[in-house]
């Protein structure tokens, strides 16, 4: 073994070299200390993987390290750490109930924002959208027209560009708020439906996008722990459910604008299908309240035979990218089609309209 | 599989101990290797592992074929196997990277009548580096620089995953002695490694993520929306995102190489602390700059001729650098900037400049040229540049630790390598069982400052 390499090194930059077998035990005993450590951290991050053998087995794994590693209270350093960065937010699993989301911290003084029986209490609203003659004396640059467009990372690709073009008005202040590989799937990833009461309690905003699906169509945690399958009648029932809290939520206030942007066409044709499942879903939820409106994208992003295309012909007749590589985003000029075709919806209401014309 | 994930630990804990198990069989060890290499590359997507088989079989039988025709004196007949290869791995690389935006830019300028089928296709991760590596061993080979190298050694170069996505653009030269030579295994350079990895890890968790999600994404999707400082900081933010992005995944590339027993070339040397666009392309991606200058500028004619040829050398180089980046006119732009600066470079005389000068001057330069690089079109790009010079957006984005995050990483290019061998050697002084220990309180911390989520490298999608 002594003699049995081709290269020796220099004497002298042998130090930090050691035997590879120490090296292999070294290295697991600092990945052993560092899974400890952290194993509060990697379970919370296994639970948030879709349902299915990865997440299942991620779980198996850092269960019982965690378990062993609280009771030893080997985790003190990270929770101190965490604590220290103002990271100590255990989210658990939470549940979709309206009467749940309605209990969000902002709201408490002011319930009529929020959808619920209380909307008859509701301070008088200063925007009826039939009277014409009162949109210039309501918004102004002092006291503009709000939008708010929410999210998956869809919304990140187009959410900024659509913030630009919409405030081309000095009475127009529009917020993009995505957040990445969120939807309704996953609460305890990202709570969309309380940050959607949120918003409108705090921002009461006059018109609101929503854009999601993208990383919904996956397993479904119901709310005694159980997993319901992708698509499943249950599941089906319970998507159904998000959607619609999430809807009632955004058109608690009867004149504000609500946009259901459904999912473009996607390059991968299983996941496609499946955005087309979505798609009805949304549809059908919309159908059923007069105040929210569904936009589909398919058209806008397929070619003349109806399929996924990346380059589209534009107004002058030149090809631009419209979709990222990846066959999902879309580019930064899909962005601006997105955006002008959200600001035509948007602009139906002559006196919103308006707003650009002054 | 992206390094600074779980799959890629256990992965690499895997192949670390089959790696040193299998050493004393080569044959067992390169099929263990090359087998673990595919399974890394398939783990995006199987189908282009056949193209990494396509790249291995063809380059290699071209290779030998040189060999060959050299060995008879027929120096014609090796050339053309050499331009058969050369061809063979662009038109693979025109295929997936470029054949699109050259078909688009063709249907535009012939107008909307005229509309050039597309083919749509996914970007085979790492085909600019392992075609840029194929194309080195097959001209090494017609230079006489190299010998053939036998067809299993070869696979495993070619397909070797710690440089096989993101570089660094090892050449054969360098790879062929350490594939067919067996390394110590009784001097593994873990503190090295475990230094390299943890640094690379921290720039590209903690670094690049945070600069990314805390400025730079904000600045580039909306410029108009932010004050002049917020842009200006986006930019600076930019220049060390690439840098944390990029070298972070070489370091982490070099350190998990090293455990492997390689070493891999440097590829990057504090290249904001340059004086010169000269110097900073001496310091940035040196395996790319130095593909380009041996393979490109020198084989143009350098400056061997004229001023003006050298000039034109320079910005063809710089350009076709650009290209390889991606398949836009921005790229086009980012390399051509640099091709004229460094040309005018050349051309100013040598007047006494004060150093601090210099540096201003260059950096800003680069920055300049990153512009063109983030943005997703020429219009974003002015739109970045016009935020900065006039813009009515708020400031909401800067704040005392940006600024203090992006004045440490350069203040960090200026340290002398002697304080980071301090480092180093610190380290190394240590029992292998404190490596191992630090190693593990170095990811908890790496763990604890990054953000949720980590986007894959930049340099993933060139």
């Amino acid at each position: 073994m002594e003699n049995d390499t081709d290269t020796e090194p220099n004497p002298q930059s042998k130090a930090g070299r050691f035997p590879a077998g120490q090296v292999f035990l070294s290295g697991i005993a600092g990945l052993i200390l560092a899974a400890c450590i952290n194993s509060s951290a990697l379970l919370t991050d296994a639970e948030r993987l879709p349902d299915g053998r990865s997440r299942s087995l991620s779980v198996a794994i850092w269960t019982p390290i965690e378990a062993a590693a609280s009771t030893l209270k080997l985790t003190w350093p990270r929770t101190v750490g965490d604590s220290l960065l103002g990271r100590s937010g255990d989210k658990g699993q939470i549940s979709l109930r309206r009467e749940q989301i309605e209990v969000v911290p902002e709201s408490q003084n002011e319930e009529w924002l929020v959808f619920s029986v209380e909307e008859e209490q509701r301070p008088e609203l200063q925007l009826d959208q039939g009277t014409t003659d009162t949109s210039e004396s309501l918004w102004g640059p002092s006291n503009p027209f709000t939008i708010w467009v929410l999210g998956d990372s869809m919304v990140q690709f187009f959410g900024e560009t659509f913030v630009t073009m919409a405030e081309k008005s000095p009475s127009v202040s529009a917020t993009a708020e995505p957040k990445l590989a969120s939807g309704l799937s996953r609460p305890d990833y990202f709570d969309w439906p309380s940050r959607i009461s949120e918003v409108m309690t705090t921002h009461d905003p006059d018109a609101v996008i929503l854009m999601f699906g993208g990383n919904d169509a996956q397993n479904i945690r119901a709310d005694d722990g159980g997993w319901l399958d992708r698509f499943g009648k249950q599941w089906e029932e319970e998507y159904r459910r998000r959607i619609a809290l999430v809807m009632d939520l955004a058109v608690a206030k009867p004149e504000r604008i609500v946009l259901w942007v459904g999912q473009p066409p996607m390059r991968g044709e299983g996941f496609d299908l499946r955005m087309k499942q979505l798609n009805d879903l949304y549809r059908a939820e919309a159908d059923e309240r007069p105040g929210v409106q569904y936009l589909d994208l398919r058209s806008l992003f397929t070619d003349e035979s109806g399929n996924y295309a990346r380059y589209l012909l534009d107004s002058s007749g030149k090809l631009v990218d419209v979709r990222l590589t990846d066959g999902v985003h879309l580019s930064h000029w899909g962005g601006e089609w997105l955006s002008e075709f959200l600001l035509k919806e948007i602009k139906k209401s002559p006196e919103v309209e308006e707003l650009w014309n002054q | 599989m992206l390094f600074p994930t779980l799959a890629f630990g256990l992965f690499f804990v895997a192949i670390f101990l089959l790696n040193w198990l299998t050493r004393p069989q080569p044959l067992i060890w390169k099929i263990t290797m090359f087998c673990s290499s595919l399974f890394f590359y398939g783990w995006w997507n199987w189908r282009f592992v056949f193209l990494l088989l396509w790249a291995i079989a063809s380059n290699w039988f071209a290779g030998t074929q040189i060999d060959k025709c050299l060995q008879l004196g027929s120096k014609d007949s090796a050339k053309k196997w050499m331009r058969v290869a050369i061809v063979g791995d662009l038109v693979l690389l025109g295929v997936f990277k470029y054949y699109d935006f050259f078909a688009v830019e063709l249907s535009n300028l012939l107008g909307s009548s005229t509309v050039i089928p597309l083919l749509e296709l996914t970007l085979p991760v790492g085909i600019s580096f392992f075609t840029f590596q194929a194309m080195s061993y097959v001209i090494d080979m017609h230079r006489k620089l190299i010998k053939p190298m036998p067809v299993l050694d070869f696979a495993v170069y070619l397909s070797f995953f710690p440089q096989l996505v993101a570089g660094p653009i090892v050449r054969a030269s360098e790879m062929a002695p350490q594939i067919s030579q067996r390394p110590d295994p009784r001097h593994v350079a873990s503190g090295e490694a475990f230094q390299l990895i943890l640094r690379g890890l921290f720039k590209k968790v903690v670094i690049s993520s945070w600069l990314a999600s805390a400025i730079v994404d904000d600045v580039f999707a909306n410029p108009e929306g932010h004050s002049s400082q917020d842009v200006l900081l986006g930019v600076y933010g930019y220049a060390i995102q690439i840098y944390a992005d990029f070298s972070g995944y070489t370091d982490i590339a070099i350190g998990v190489a090293l455990l492997l027993g390689f070493r891999f070339p440097t590829n990057f040397d504090r290249p904001y602390s340059a004086l010169s666009l000269r110097e900073f392309w001496k310091r940035w991606h040196i395996t790319l700059s130095s593909w380009l200058r041996d393979y490109l500028y020198i084989p143009l004619g350098g400056n061997r001729g004229k001023n003006a040829d050298t000039y034109r050398n320079l910005l063809i180089t710089m350009i076709l650098g650009g290209l390889w980046h991606g398949s836009t006119w921005n790229f086009v732009i980012w390399g051509a900037i640099h091709g004229v600066a460094l040309a005018v470079e050349r051309l100013l005389p040598k007047w006494q400049i004060h150093p601090a000068v210099r540096w201003i001057a260059t950096f800003h330069i680069v920055c300049f040229a990153w512009i063109f690089f983030r943005a997703e079109s020429f219009s974003s790009a002015v739109d970045v540049l016009r935020a900065i010079v006039i813009s009515s957006g708020p400031t909401e984005l800067s704040n005392v630790l940006l600024i203090l995050v992006l004045a440490a990483m350069l203040l960090a290019q200026f340290i002398p390598d002697s304080r980071s061998e301090d480092v180093k050697q610190w380290l190394n002084r240590r029992g292998v069982l404190a490596q191992g220990l630090a190693f593990g309180a170095g990811l908890v911390l790496i763990d604890m400052f990054g953000p949720d989520g980590v986007a894959p490298f930049i340099y993933f999608q060139f």
